[in-house]
């Protein structure tokens, strides 16, 4: 582990003189995980995982082929590379075909942390260490995981194009289970420097949403008002980022082409309620993210902003066919709140339901951006603007464009982990109205 | 060989020499590299020096190629080559696990000295130890049959199939169509400190396609997805399939299914082909009789699950007709391998999970049976789906044995239902942690009227209780209806891993099962009545 920003170019170089064909792209990336994996308040499984990927795409005029190894010797790679020149010559031609991307500017965050990399494995053990400790004196079974990642990638090609970034990233996710009274809580957290990062607490709050959650009550399924606290939320805007793309719209084939009006038009129009505003930011110091997609330079992007849409993801073809500049997927999702706590969150709600966090989420209706899922990990009754009690899980069937029509009022930012997404993102609990809990789930 | 040796002979400054300058030391790794059982030899003697009870020493190569082409361009042609091995230890009671891609002595002694450190730094805080079972040691190979090696296929062969079913589906009016091609061969090399070695080999291939209709007055769109299964067998799983036939069958559903009346939410009667039961199986069968969930390893990620040990020969899964058995032996079956991954050997592990109706065993790996007092240890559960992941409990190929009734076919099953819904082909899916309340899409929905199909319906769902679903069975056709599906990547473990399975099914029918109408789930109101009419689908 260690390749330097040089060493990284100097690679790059030797795999593309090896190429013969009319351009090529290269992609190395070098990666060290540290994992540890916990379940029934003893470490289960672990690893430290040392990895190096190399990818290769040629192009033949509009033909191309790639890719993946993870060999560094000589014959390995020009290996490869007869090998992926082969299968560009015979591939057929793509009329969609773009050459390799010009060189850019690109942004410089700061995604790399040398405590983060320094991590050793025993001391992956002893973050870990504390929180089954905790758990196993207040009398719960814990189930975590932790991983740190160190990784550098470099995108080169031969267009002159050379992008070098590093990063490093710590996460810890924990269940903790109340086997009287069958109860179940789970937070998480996510940090770039492990400066930022504690466990300890991650792990206190969810073994007291395991203890508040014992002896749940039976609750009704139907359309009620939420508090979808910051995990939810972050998967659902996680869905709802990955169908902003224009070509699907152009193509009538979006979510998005049931909302707009007769006249087709969607930027700029009020879609969504106006506390809605949706960004992504490479230097965001709180989760900052990669600076380019398939070398694209990522800049600030507005999404939505006050329930407008501002703008789609356009990716290159798209972008020249249509005469406009193509806008890369995010590496990372902001959403501004109110800053208020969950408590004066849920101080505002008459009757509702409180939701940890979401699970399986899967599509249903692709025309609607409907998707189902579940709660689980704590779901807690509201009335009067407090907390009453557990209640049962629920299948939910929603989509996320509701739920950012249906906003009521916003919490404070968090970095969180999601179930579907461990993407960087730095966004509130959310209030909403006329969310539809389906059914009741027995889990618990 | 090291990474900065990849460096050597290069001039840091002098980019210009470096087409020159290429520096080859280590001869490529294969397979049937001479080198592992030396390295194996290493890292297991290193192990047991460092203290280790237990050691293996794996060594896996996944090769794929994927094709993808879209409408009448081929955006996607790539091969992946991913090579490393990996040494897990016990030590002190203790698991320990590094992997890496470098074959090197020093880079596997490194490897191991992590493994060894990840276990150590458990003790004294650790409650329980690991406890193993002994396994007998094995010297033996295994590959997988296959009549045509789907990496011998020329790409303009494989892109052809790809682009004529493309242009049979926008021949018939599709306004979109994408098709792909995934094949991935495995190889697995496994030595331990029982005495094992061992040397496998399997091929899996995953063709597929989707066909788009739109109606850009009304901003409606409808999909088809084809449904042929993955398979764990070569290029010749693509010989039999009338792709064309399909890609064309498939554009005149979707645009019947834009056109069909939305469906009423309420109890029916359901017919469920094999093509969507065997996601249904995988879902409340599969996933809720891995032991490794029940006893709650899984219970931060995947979840537990409702089918605790205490229910093993009690519990009434379904009613008396279903019966559901596991193995590793399918010809065929995605998960099918002569030894898993802890080194158990799979041929005489078969076991039923479901018979006659009642719950009769779990899916288990390594040292996991003695955890609920059953005799015979592990039952070949084990896989990992790289070098680079440590061996968890993942399912065998699990699948609903045929009735006894050998004349019964999914024409006599719709016969008897009178108001309800014929299932077809795999949709979207979702169940809950602890897998009791489900709900499942589908491809295509053929409403039922006085047992014979008559149209389609759109905006349906089926949504359940995993128990109450299986109890509600009441009819399964004849062995002659026997089909096999299955999922190429199914995800379980943090790190996430993904392992193919296989799932047989025959044509099933559930009594009052709950449908719901997606469109008004998501809040869109539906017309009372449809001004469209349905059309009938005659049997192909």
């Amino acid at each position: 582990m260690g390749l330097t920003k040089q060493e990284f170019a100097i690679l790059s170089e030797k795999v593309l003189d090896m190429v013969e064909a009319d351009s090529a792209e290269v992609r190395l990336q070098e990666t060290e995980d540290l994992q540890v994996r916990s379940a029934n308040n003893d470490v289960t499984s672990n690893g430290f995982i040392d990895r190096f990927q190399i990818g290769i795409t040629v192009s033949y005029g509009k033909r191309s082929a790639s890719i993946e190894i993870n060999q560094t010797e000589d014959e390995a790679i020009r290996d490869a590379v007869k090998k992926v020149e082969a299968m560009g010559k015979l591939a057929p031609e793509d009329p969609e075909h773009l050459p390799p991307v010009e060189p850019g500017e690109y942004l410089t965050p700061i995604t790399f942390s040398e405590a983060t990399a320094a991590m050793t494995p025993e001391e992956a053990l002893a973050q870990v260490r504390p929180v089954i400790e905790q758990s196993r004196a207040a009398g719960v079974e814990s189930a975590g995981y932790l991983e740190r990642s160190v990784g550098s990638s470099a995108l080169a090609n031969t267009n002159g194009l050379f992008i070098h970034q590093q990063s490093t990233g710590v996460k810890f996710s924990v269940t903790a289970r109340a086997a009287e009274g069958r109860g179940s809580g789970w937070a998480s957290a996510q940090a770039t420097d492990l400066a930022n990062f504690d466990p300890a607490p991650v792990g206190e709050k969810a073994i007291q949403k395991a203890l508040a959650s014992r002896n749940a009550k039976e609750r009704k399924a139907g359309r009620t008002t939420v508090v979808l606290e910051a995990p939810a939320v972050r998967d659902l805007l996680s869905i709802l980022s990955w169908n902003l793309g224009q070509r699907g719209f152009d193509e009538g084939r979006s979510f998005l082409n049931g909302l707009v009006g007769d006249d087709g038009e969607l930027i700029g129009k009020q879609l969504f309620g106006e506390n809605a505003t949706l960004y992504s930011d490479p230097l965001y110091e709180p989760a900052p993210c990669g600076v380019h997609s398939d070398g694209i330079p990522r800049e600030k992007t507005m999404w939505i902003e006050n329930g407008v849409v501002k703008n789609l993801m356009v990716p290159r073809y798209w972008a020249q066919k249509n005469g406009t500049d193509p806008v890369p997927w995010p590496g990372n999702l902001i959403m501004p709140g109110e800053g208020k706590s969950t408590e004066e969150l849920i101080a505002g709600v008459e009757d509702g339901v409180l939701i940890t966090r979401l699970w399986y989420l899967r599509q249903v209706q692709p025309q609607t951006l409907l998707y189902t899922g579940l709660t689980r990990d704590g779901t807690f009754a509201i009335k009067n603007g407090r907390v009453v009690g557990p209640v049962n899980n629920f299948r939910f069937n929603e989509s996320p464009a509701n739920v950012l029509k249906n906003i009521v009022a916003s919490g404070k930012q968090e970095r969180v982990l999601g179930s579907e997404s461990d993407s960087p993102a730095h966004v509130p609990a959310l209030v909403v109205k006329d969310f539809n809990l389906s059914s009741v789930s027995e889990a618990s | 060989m090291q990474r900065r040796d990849w460096l050597k002979g290069v001039s840091v400054t002098g980019m210009g020499l470096l087409s020159s300058r290429w520096v080859t030391t280590v001869e490529a790794a294969t397979l049937v590299s001479e080198k592992f059982p030396a390295l194996a030899d290493l890292a297991l003697s290193y192990a047991s020096s460092l203290g280790a009870s237990f050691a293996d020493f794996h060594v896996m190569q996944t090769d794929s190629e994927s094709l993808f082409a879209r409408e009448e361009m081929v955006q996607g042609v790539n091969a992946d080559s991913r090579l490393g091995c990996s040494v897990r230890v016990i030590v002190n009671g203790a698991w320990g696990f590094a992997a890496g891609e470098n074959l090197s002595e020093e880079a596997v002694k490194k490897m191991t000295a992590a493994a060894v450190a990840l276990a150590r730094g458990q003790a004294g805080w650790r409650a329980h130890p690991v406890e193993i079972e002994s396994l007998p040691a094995y010297d033996g190979s295994w590959e997988m049959p296959i009549e045509i090696d789907p990496f011998t296929i020329p790409l303009e062969e494989k892109v052809g199939q790809l682009l004529g079913i493309n242009r049979s589906a926008l021949g018939a009016g599709a306004n979109f169509c994408s098709s792909y091609l995934r094949a991935v061969r495995e190889r697995k090399w496994l030595a331990n400190s029982f005495g094992t070695r061992i040397s496998q080999s399997r091929v899996r291939i995953n063709p597929g396609f989707s066909v788009t209709v739109t109606d850009p007055r009304q901003g409606g769109f409808a999909s088809r997805e084809s449904f042929l299964p993955p398979r764990a067998a070569g290029y010749e799983h693509l010989c039999d399939w009338k792709s064309v036939e399909e890609a064309s069958l498939a554009v005149e559903q979707a645009k019947e299914k834009m056109a069909a009346p939305s469906v009423t939410a309420g109890k029916k009667d359901i017919v469920i082909a094999p093509s969507n039961l065997w996601l249904t199986i995988h879902e409340t069968v599969g996933h809720p009789t891995e032991l490794d969930r029940a006893l709650g390893y899984e219970a931060n990620y995947a979840g537990t699950s409702f089918c605790t040990p205490e229910k093993l020969d009690t519990l009434r899964y379904g009613s008396e007709i279903v019966n559901i058995f596991a193995d590793r032996t399918a010809d065929q079956g995605l998960s099918t391998i002569g030894w898993d991954d802890d080194g158990v050997q799979t041929a005489g592990k078969e076991f039923p999970i479901i018979k006659d109706g009642i719950f009769r065993n779990y899916q288990m790996a390594l040292g996991q049976a003695a955890l609920i007092g059953r005799e015979g240890g592990s039952n070949g559960c084990a896989y990992a789906d790289g070098y680079d992941s440590v061996p968890l409990q993942r399912m065998p190929n699990i699948s609903l044995q045929p009735g006894r009734d050998d004349g019964v076919t999914v024409e006599s099953l719709i016969a008897d239902v009178e108001d309800g819904i014929y299932v077809d082909g795999r949709g979207s899916w979702s169940i809950d942690q602890q897998r009791y309340n489900f709900q499942f899409t589908a491809q295509v929905f053929h409403k039922i009227t006085n047992g014979k199909l008559d149209g389609m319906y759109k905006d349906v769902a089926y949504q359940g209780n995993s128990v109450d679903f299986w109890n509600a069975c009441d009819g399964l056709g004849g062995k002659d209806t026997y089909e096999l599906g299955g999922a190429f990547n199914c995800g379980k473990g943090q790190p996430g891993q993904g392992a193919p399975v296989s799932h047989g099914a025959v044509p099933a029918r559930f009594r009052q099962i709950n449908i719901l109408n997606t469109a008004e789930e998501s809040g869109r109101k539906v017309a009372s009545k449809c001004e469209c009419s349905g059309g009938g689908t005659a049997w192909a």
